[in-house]
């Protein structure tokens, strides 16, 4: 007979150290398997919800309101900031080289193909990725999704394909508009604060080194992102349980993963789109 | 008599709404936001007091706070910053100095990349929305289950046992993972570097420390410190004064979120700009 508290232990007998170490091991990697599993269903299902999803075409307006009332003035306040700090730094790396008149070349690259990119990615995550783990959790805790079943009306498409479908249309709106507050800031520090550049020195530079396909590249960047953190919100919100804590733990779950795949896909596409070939209109 | 009992609310059940005070009016709009700024400005005060005056009762959860945090936010920073170095900086950064022909120079370019910008900031990024996220949730679960009111009745000060920890706490571990963040990114940039560019690690660790001043690293070492309290200061004020049951919580954690990364990014780049242009040399290459 086996000592109480080893009952589960293998063939009846105790367990090793050397046991307890491989399932230290095995165990968290077997939970991030799990889940990244649970969460590519969820992702499938809520894809193929998007063929029906028209049928409930003013709900995804009213989804849509919500994200350009609710997130716009945030996202274009992130975005100037950030364009404040790529100017800035633009303007204080190329003085080393002693090629100020060439800062247009770092504020092109560095807001439509990198910094853009990923400040989107993380005030998406925080302002709609979290409200959405908020939203469909507390629908969760008060089981409205099962009253939703009952009713005969599919969750899945009612509540979270019409979210996606109003991200897929809102979204590289919400960016284009952003990322003209964007350039507004870098000229205003390279212009205004710093001054070492004439304007028309700048923006001959500045708007000679961002081509449309670039724009065209990073759109794709973002909305990759953007469905991810939306996917991967809405799992966490759809699955919360636990009551009030549940549904903040859930939000702090989502933000840990949707951090860490805004980096991934960023830098993913950054190696896809110019990693071998910059496609600069200069240099040999 | 006229006091009446109340019915106890069960742990876990939705709060009723709670009508504000009599004689305080509930401000909207830009009157509201300034009110918030001012009440975390308070508590941030009086939580530094606490943090200086005895008795140092924090002590213990301090270290359990600093674990916590520092166990949560680890991998995150590790791969994010790994990752960024070598998309971002690395890749075009790399693109920018090839046309001048230096690629050697992209560790001098990690100098401004990692240890002035990316890693601050991915590591404020993160600790705001990993740990901040947590203490936001967690507080905010108390206060829903009264047990801040708790804390009260037994007449302990609730500044000083849950914030004060958590705030040295998140100001020490952010300071801390940054030292990490610079590492990693500088080797996502020796990636780029090396395998995509093919330049010799010597030029590229060479132009790195050579390029690498006091002044830089102990900027980015207090900018994250700082990061660290802010992100304390208003995790630690929405998950305090929550209000209703679940959504309630849901919403705080997600104000709390946008709150810090707003703060982080508008105090990055006024500490940014000040440095700079206090310490010229930290722009020259050597």
């Amino acid at each position: 007979m086996s000592a109480p508290g080893y009952a589960e232990a293998p063939r009846g007998r105790r367990p090793t150290d050397g046991d307890r170490f491989k399932e230290g091991l095995a165990g968290p990697v077997r939970g991030v398997l799990q889940e990244l599993g649970q969460i590519a269903t969820f992702s499938g299902q809520a894809m193929a919800e998007l063929r029906g999803v028209f049928r409930y075409t003013s709900e995804i307006l009213r989804q849509v309101g919500i994200l350009v009332t609710g997130s716009l003035v945030v996202v274009c306040l992130m975005q100037f900031v950030m364009g404040m700090q790529c100017a800035t730094e633009a303007n204080y790396v190329l003085r080393g080289y002693g090629a100020t008149a060439y800062s247009g070349v770092f504020t092109a690259y560095c807001g439509i193909r990198e910094m853009g990119p990923y400040m989107w990615g993380y005030i998406i995550s925080a302002k709609v990725g979290c409200g959405l783990v908020a939203e469909l959790g507390s629908m969760r805790i008060n089981n409205e999704f099962d009253a939703m079943s009952s009713l005969g009306i599919n969750p899945m498409r009612y509540v979270v394909a019409t979210r996606l479908m109003a991200c897929i249309i809102a979204f590289p709106l919400i960016y284009m508009v952003a990322m003209a507050f964007h350039n507004l800031a870098n000229q205003l520090i390279i212009i205004n604060q710093i001054g070492e550049v004439s304007l028309g020195g700048w923006e001959g530079v500045h708007y000679l080194f961002l081509r449309p396909l670039d724009f065209f590249y990073s759109e794709i960047k973002i909305m990759v992102m953007g469905i991810a953190i939306v996917l991967v919100a809405m799992y966490y919100g759809y699955n919360a349980r636990g009551g009030p804590v549940g549904v903040g733990t859930a939000t702090a779950r989502s933000m840990i993963l949707n951090l860490i795949l805004v980096h991934v896909i960023g830098s993913t596409f950054t190696m896809v789109f110019w990693g071998l070939n910059p496609s600069m209109p200069v240099g040999g | 008599m006229s006091s009446v009992v109340q019915p106890p609310t069960l742990p876990g059940t939705p709060d009723q709404p709670v009508a504000p005070p009599p004689g305080k009016k509930q401000s909207t709009g830009i009157a509201a936001i300034l009110e918030e700024i001012a009440a975390v400005l308070l508590m941030t005060f009086r939580a530094a007091r606490m943090s200086v005056v005895p008795p140092f009762s924090w002590k213990g959860e301090f270290i359990e706070q600093t674990v916590l945090v520092i166990k949560r936010c680890f991998f995150p920073v590790v791969i994010s910053t790994t990752f960024f170095g070598f998309g971002a900086p690395g890749l075009q950064g790399g693109n920018l100095v090839n046309v001048f022909g230096t690629v050697d120079r992209l560790g001098a370019f990690f100098v401004m990349a990692s240890v002035r910008e990316f890693a601050p900031w991915i590591n404020g990024m993160v600790v705001a929305g990993v740990g901040g996220t947590a203490i936001c949730a967690d507080l905010g679960a108390r206060k829903v289950r009264q047990e801040l009111d708790a804390l009260a009745v037994l007449g302990m000060d609730a500044v000083r046992e849950i914030v004060v920890p958590r705030f040295l706490a998140l100001g020490l571990v952010t300071a801390l993972m940054n030292l990490i963040a610079i590492v990693f990114g500088v080797l996502g940039g020796w990636f780029a570097a090396v395998v995509v560019f093919g330049d010799t690690s010597a030029g590229y660790l060479a132009t790195f420390s050579s390029n690498f001043t006091l002044p830089d690293l102990l900027g980015s070492i207090i900018k994250t410190s700082l990061f660290g309290f802010i992100i304390a200061a208003v995790c630690c004020y929405k998950g305090m004064t929550v209000k209703g049951g679940a959504e309630g919580v849901g919403r705080a954690v997600n104000q709390a979120v946008v709150m810090s990364f707003v703060g982080i990014w508008a105090f990055n780049f006024v500490f940014t700009t000040t440095l700079l242009a206090a310490f010229p040399e930290t722009g020259n290459l050597h």
